[in-house]
């Protein structure tokens, strides 16, 4: 009975320690394989569905005719300037010319990538006048296309439609925003790069393709539901 | 008799059959809750916009000025189409009548809205007949060729005249997905041109 009493006593402590133990064991375990897992799995991002893109017909360096339904299901990387546009301009082409380089490192599941320069000088910019600086940029008219809004329709696509602002000056020049928009399949808005920041434009577009490859390559199953949680809890990069 | 000889193993068969019928419960109630839990997949691309659609200012098919934003508080299903149309637009406008027949009562909260593509031979009163013929709750807009383009281009939607038949004088190619707006009127949905019923009752139900 004393020797009981004695056991009990002694014991007591030890099965404490023995419980708190493995308490902090277990969550000290389950927190190393939360970080891990994190670090492993890494949460789903995917880039916002910003708004329609405009529908439009434009006529392309070749003289045909290039509208919006032509483009999708394809991912497109729109910009905006005019072919005389003198030194120095902020032309936007060498960003296209860096994407474009740079295109083996996404995989964007089959979809094709396409690249169209917007003239927001139908007047001036004919079918000939695109052709000549498609050729000096290295454009080929399929993967990457010049093109031009009449110019009725101009202001309504460009202005309206891509949000582009730009304004024609009393020399014949152009004010306007070096601006970028990445474009799904469906037509909808993905990215808008409209000015510089400590990441280069062309790093952030990367980036945002290899992330929208993951959702197209994704887009089936069970896997597409991750990623349209992942709009729904707004996991934007 | 046992329970007497062993009077705890009663007690264990209890616990155990309670057990067993615990599980089954849960098992049915996960069964039946699981695919109410799963979220719902959508049939075409869900929108994120943080800014309201645009308000497309027109003339509706009774003659009046009309915009969007006047539906605000149901869901507008928009399409742009032409009631000279041959194939396309009676297919899809058939299609959201019988999406809309099927959902009975619900359907009371949602607007279909065509927006012509064609405003010159498309005048209120010929749209009014058109869309009559399909669903007398159905709304056309026209305007003048201009705000009718502008409108058009910022929905998304293209649209040309192209060559067609010495009846119908031409054919006018055109953008034929249909975009959804919530309540609040912001764009929620875009679909696929040519959806079917199915598709289309199962994605407005879970809107409604």
């Amino acid at each position: 009975m004393i020797d009981d009493t004695i056991r009990d006593v002694t014991e007591r402590p030890g099965t404490h320690r023995r419980r708190w133990t493995t308490i902090v064991s277990v969550i000290g375990v389950l927190l190393i394989a939360g970080s891990l897992g994190f670090k492993i799995f890494e949460p789903v991002q995917v880039l916002p569905r910003i708004r329609l893109a405009p529908g439009f017909i434009m006529t392309d360096q070749h003289g045909d005719q290039i509208t919006s339904e032509d483009l999708k299901g394809s991912v497109v990387l729109y910009t905006f300037t005019y072919t005389n546009c003198g030194d120095p301009c902020l032309a936007p082409e060498p960003t296209v010319a860096e994407v474009r380089d740079r295109m083996g490192e996404v995989d964007l599941g089959g979809v094709d990538m396409r690249f169209v320069t917007v003239s927001f000088d139908p007047t001036r910019d004919t079918p000939g006048a695109l052709a000549g600086r498609a050729d000096e940029m290295g454009a080929d008219g399929d993967e990457w296309i010049y093109a031009t809004p009449s110019y009725q329709q101009a202001k309504t696509v460009i202005g309206a439609g891509f949000r582009e602002w730009y304004e024609p000056a009393a020399d014949d020049t152009f004010s306007f925003d070096p601006t970028l928009v990445l474009v799904d399949g469906w037509g909808v808005v993905r990215g808008e790069y409209r000015y510089q920041t400590l990441t280069s434009d062309v790093d952030r577009i990367v980036h945002h393709l290899d992330i929208l490859g993951e959702e197209i390559r994704n887009s089936h199953g069970a896997a597409s539901l991750a990623y349209e949680a992942a709009h729904l809890f707004l996991c934007y990069p | 008799m046992n329970s007497v000889l062993h009077p705890d193993r009663g007690g264990v068969i209890t616990r155990r059959r309670t057990g067993v019928v615990v599980i089954i419960t849960a098992i049915l109630a996960a069964g039946l809750l699981l695919p109410r839990l799963r979220p719902h997949t959508f049939n075409g691309s869900v929108m994120q916009s943080n800014t309201p659609a645009p308000s497309a200012e027109l003339t509706s098919d009774a003659g009046r000025p009309l915009s969007l934003t006047d539906f605000r508080g149901k869901i507008v299903v928009v399409y742009f189409g032409y009631t000279f149309c041959p194939d396309l637009c009676p297919t899809t406008l058939a299609t959201l009548d019988r999406a809309l027949e099927r959902m009975g009562e619900e359907a009371d909260q949602i607007q279909v809205v065509m927006i012509t593509v064609d405003p010159s031979r498309d005048t209120p009163e010929a749209l009014a007949r058109y869309l009559d013929s399909f669903n007398p709750g159905f709304v056309g807009m026209t305007g003048t060729p201009e705000d009718v383009a502008e409108v058009a281009t910022v929905y998304g939607v293209y649209f040309e005249a192209d060559e067609g038949t010495s009846e119908s004088g031409y054919l006018v190619n055109h953008t034929a997905s249909l975009v959804v707006i919530d309540q609040q009127g912001y764009l929620k949905l875009v679909l696929p041109p040519l959806i079917g019923v199915d598709e289309l009752v199962s994605d407005l139900e879970y809107l409604v």
